[in-house]
């Protein structure tokens, strides 16, 4: 197991997100809803284009703290809060989200890692945070 | 009838039990973008966020429940808590049941708390806790 010391912080992780991803999560999650595949779906809701699922830009971003720990079976709780859509351009290179972690406790065995979420300016998911065993 | 404080409470049936699979945990990790060894192998784990495929599922309840008048197209999800005792493995059965927490109404805007128990052989193995935030019919604004 890694040292965890309060103010740490994990290594960056930059995920590319294309229309192919998208289509990918929807078939492996079985969520359906249009806005995921239809601009017209998508405009209709008042949304810019087809957007990522929320559960993917939340399930993503939990590679930070997976890939620290290493055993994703370490995570005891996961919390985030969806403040904008990730709208995925239809073009080969799509979008970009880039996620942060920080340890912000440790405590009995468990470190709490508040994670960042962002695409372009936007800040996708608000007051994310992961609690991890690591004893 | 729209939702109301006094649902809070309600808990429906469970949905059939879902058998977790190597193959689909492999395809869920590759959807998720990642290479974690701890998702292949003869021995795989699921990514953590797995267990929201399962508690989708049992949301079919509650949107089924004509007494609340909830229809998905005018449902945003606004936050999202997992807590897990352990990971879900290939051949856990899961059964997925659903019980509302939390409701609030604000004019037009329903906020609702609902709670999935994901639970194997009787034991909970994970708790999905999400806030759903609903737009009524009438909304002219």
């Amino acid at each position: 197991m890694p040292e965890a010391t309060v103010g740490q912080e994990l290594a960056e992780l930059r995920v590319r997100v294309t229309r192919s991803t998208v289509v990918r999560y929807s078939g492996a999650s079985t969520d359906f809803n249009e806005i995921h595949f239809s601009d017209r779906h998508a405009r209709a809701i008042g949304l810019p284009s087809v957007v990522a699922h929320g559960m993917w830009t939340m399930g993503a971003g939990l590679k930070v703290v997976t890939d620290w720990v290493g055993d994703p079976g370490r995570v005891v709780s996961y919390f985030v809060r969806f403040t904008r859509p990730v709208a995925v351009p239809d073009t080969d290179e799509g979008t970009e989200v880039v996620y942060t972690g920080k340890v912000t406790k440790v405590d009995d065995g468990v470190a709490t890692v508040a994670i960042t979420a962002t695409c372009g300016d936007d800040q996708v998911l608000g007051a994310a945070k992961a609690e991890v065993r690591i004893d | 009838m729209p939702i109301t404080p006094e649902h809070v409470g309600r808990r429906y049936p469970a949905a059939p039990a879902y058998v977790v699979s190597r193959a689909k945990i492999a395809e869920f990790a590759d959807a998720l973008c990642d290479d974690n060894p701890a998702y292949r192998g003869d021995e795989p784990v699921a990514p953590p966020t797995f267990a929201a495929v399962i508690a989708a599922q049992a949301w079919d309840a509650l949107f089924g429940d004509e007494e609340l008048g909830l229809a998905l197209n005018r449902t945003m999800h606004a936050d999202q808590t997992f807590t897990f005792r352990r990971p879900l493995r290939p051949d856990d059965a899961v059964i997925a049941q659903l019980s509302i927490e939390k409701v609030r109404n604000r004019g037009n805007l329903d906020m609702v708390t609902v709670l999935v128990d994901l639970a194997v052989d009787g034991e909970t193995v994970c708790e999905a806790r999400s806030t759903l935030m609903h737009t009524g019919e009438d909304a002219d604004a």
